[in-house]
């Protein structure tokens, strides 16, 4: 099934549990509070866990997003440019969602212009190690989420729920 | 778009609570809930129910649905009593359900199965564009089970918006989405059903977390313990969007608080 064909650069690898509209949440908060602010005060201020956030704030910063230095958590000029955009912030990182795993091997997998489903991006990225979790029918559907939940928002792919196939959008 | 109300002038009333009572028929002896509530809602506001735990608020709510019979007083909605479900209101549940073997583009589509007045390509063209006026636009294909807890409540919203309701009634609807989701779709909901493109002319919503309240009503109706009285209602007046963080959000917040001790 897999022939990605390409070579795989260190990955950038999107969290399982991570979705859009909480990259969205933290970057309005951390905008709304200032220049700079630690992780644990901004855990407080979304009466969030740390431990929920982290995952939040790893992704919000592959996304190119936030920069976090000692603890401390500010937007970049991008993050600014997505806190102001009021529709489709997500189209802002169409490009860049393209490069984090596994949505960047969905696209590769799907340029040769068949639609794709989520089990042959989840076994593709098998081949490399990359996987979300052990037993693969949870990978593959955590691998579905990933999938479900950016791109169609960022403007990526487009989903048809009742084939299971993504596309190119 | 729902012609009744295009007349009505701004902060008329659409929805009147006059004098509701309403006993629960209890094991041995009547549960008084409600004892004389009455309040209103005008157009084009956010209008919020609170007050404590098990005090009656979604009985309150039911009520004006049209869904429970009141024991005592009457609803009117748009001028006219209410007293069974009618069209004109609609409500999103907490937890409000889904048909998980039907796409979200299906789901709002169910909803409008018994207008026989449209179409199914205009049904299908009326609930795209409520699935876009909640933020889904690209989701129309994907199932319930693939969507995270706040697009699934966006789902419902537009299930509910497809409808051209007038009177938009909500039970705790962010509570069950985990805080960053739920910030999320508080920043969104004014927006989306306060607008001129949308029927909705009034919106109540019910909700035991105060600066929820600050941050999206215009009213707040406190209601005492149980059986309800109204202990106080609040114009909120501050600006949107609203800063969480001001001194004088907290101050709103406050005076909510000290209705409800
Ligand atoms: N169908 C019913 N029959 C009998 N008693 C009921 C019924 N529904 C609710 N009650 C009781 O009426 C009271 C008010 O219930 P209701 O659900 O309206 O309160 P609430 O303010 O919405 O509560 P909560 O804060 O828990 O959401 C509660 O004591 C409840 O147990
Ligand atoms: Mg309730």
């Amino acid at each position: 099934m897999a022939e990605p064909g390409h070579p795989l650069p260190i990955a950038l690898v999107m969290p399982g549990n991570v979705r859009a509209g909480q990259v969205i949440s933290l970057v309005e908060i951390t905008g709304g509070l200032g220049a700079k602010i630690d992780a644990q005060r901004l855990a407080d201020e979304l009466g969030a866990d740390l431990a929920v956030l982290l995952p939040i704030l790893d992704a919000a910063e592959m996304l190119g997003l936030v920069k976090s230095e000692k603890g401390e958590v500010s937007l970049t000029d991008l993050g600014i440019k997505f806190q102001k955009t009021s529709k489709n912030k997500l189209m802002l990182l169409k490009d860049k969602l393209a490069t984090i795993e596994p949505f960047r091997t969905a696209m590769v997998l799907a340029s040769k212009g068949k639609p794709v489903t989520a089990a042959q991006v989840a076994d593709a990225l098998g081949e490399y190690g990359i996987r979300w979790h052990y037993k693969q029918e949870l990978n593959e559907s955590l691998v579905k989420m990933l999938l479900v939940h950016w791109t169609i928002y960022a403007g990526l792919m487009s989903y048809d729920g009742k084939s299971g196939k993504f596309q190119k959008a | 778009m729902a012609e009744a109300s295009s007349q009505i002038a701004a902060g008329a009333p659409i929805v009147t609570v006059n004098h509701v009572s309403l006993d629960y028929r209890g094991d041995k002896e009547p549960l008084p809930v409600l004892a004389d509530v009455s309040m209103t809602a005008g157009r084009d506001e956010f209008v919020a129910i609170t007050g404590p735990s098990g005090c009656g608020k979604s009985t309150l709510l039911r009520i004006i649905a049209g869904l429970t019979k009141a024991s005592g007083g009457d609803v009117g909605v748009l001028g006219s009593p209410v007293t069974s479900p009618r069209k004109e209101i609609t409500m999103v549940f907490q937890n409000f359900v889904l048909l998980p073997w039907r796409t979200s583009l299906e789901n709002v589509t169910f909803a409008l199965s018994s207008r026989n007045d449209l179409s199914d390509a205009q049904k299908q063209e009326k609930a795209k564009g409520a699935l876009d006026e909640c933020g889904l636009s690209g989701f129309e294909n994907v199932y319930p089970g693939e969507l995270s807890g706040g697009m699934k409540q966006r789902v419902g919203v537009a299930r509910a918006l497809a409808t051209d309701p007038v009177v938009m009634l909500m039970d705790e609807p962010f509570s069950s989405l985990d805080d960053l989701t739920a910030e999320r779709l508080r920043k969104d909901i004014y927006s989306m059903l306060i607008n001129p493109s949308t029927s909705v002319k009034t919106v109540i919503m019910v909700s035991h977390n105060v600066e929820e309240i600050i941050e999206l009503a215009d009213k707040v109706v406190v209601l005492s313990h149980r059986p309800a009285h109204v202990a106080g209602e609040v114009m909120v007046d501050l600006p949107r969007p609203r800063n969480k963080k001001s001194e004088e959000f907290f101050g709103w917040v406050d005076k909510v608080y000290a209705l409800l001790s």
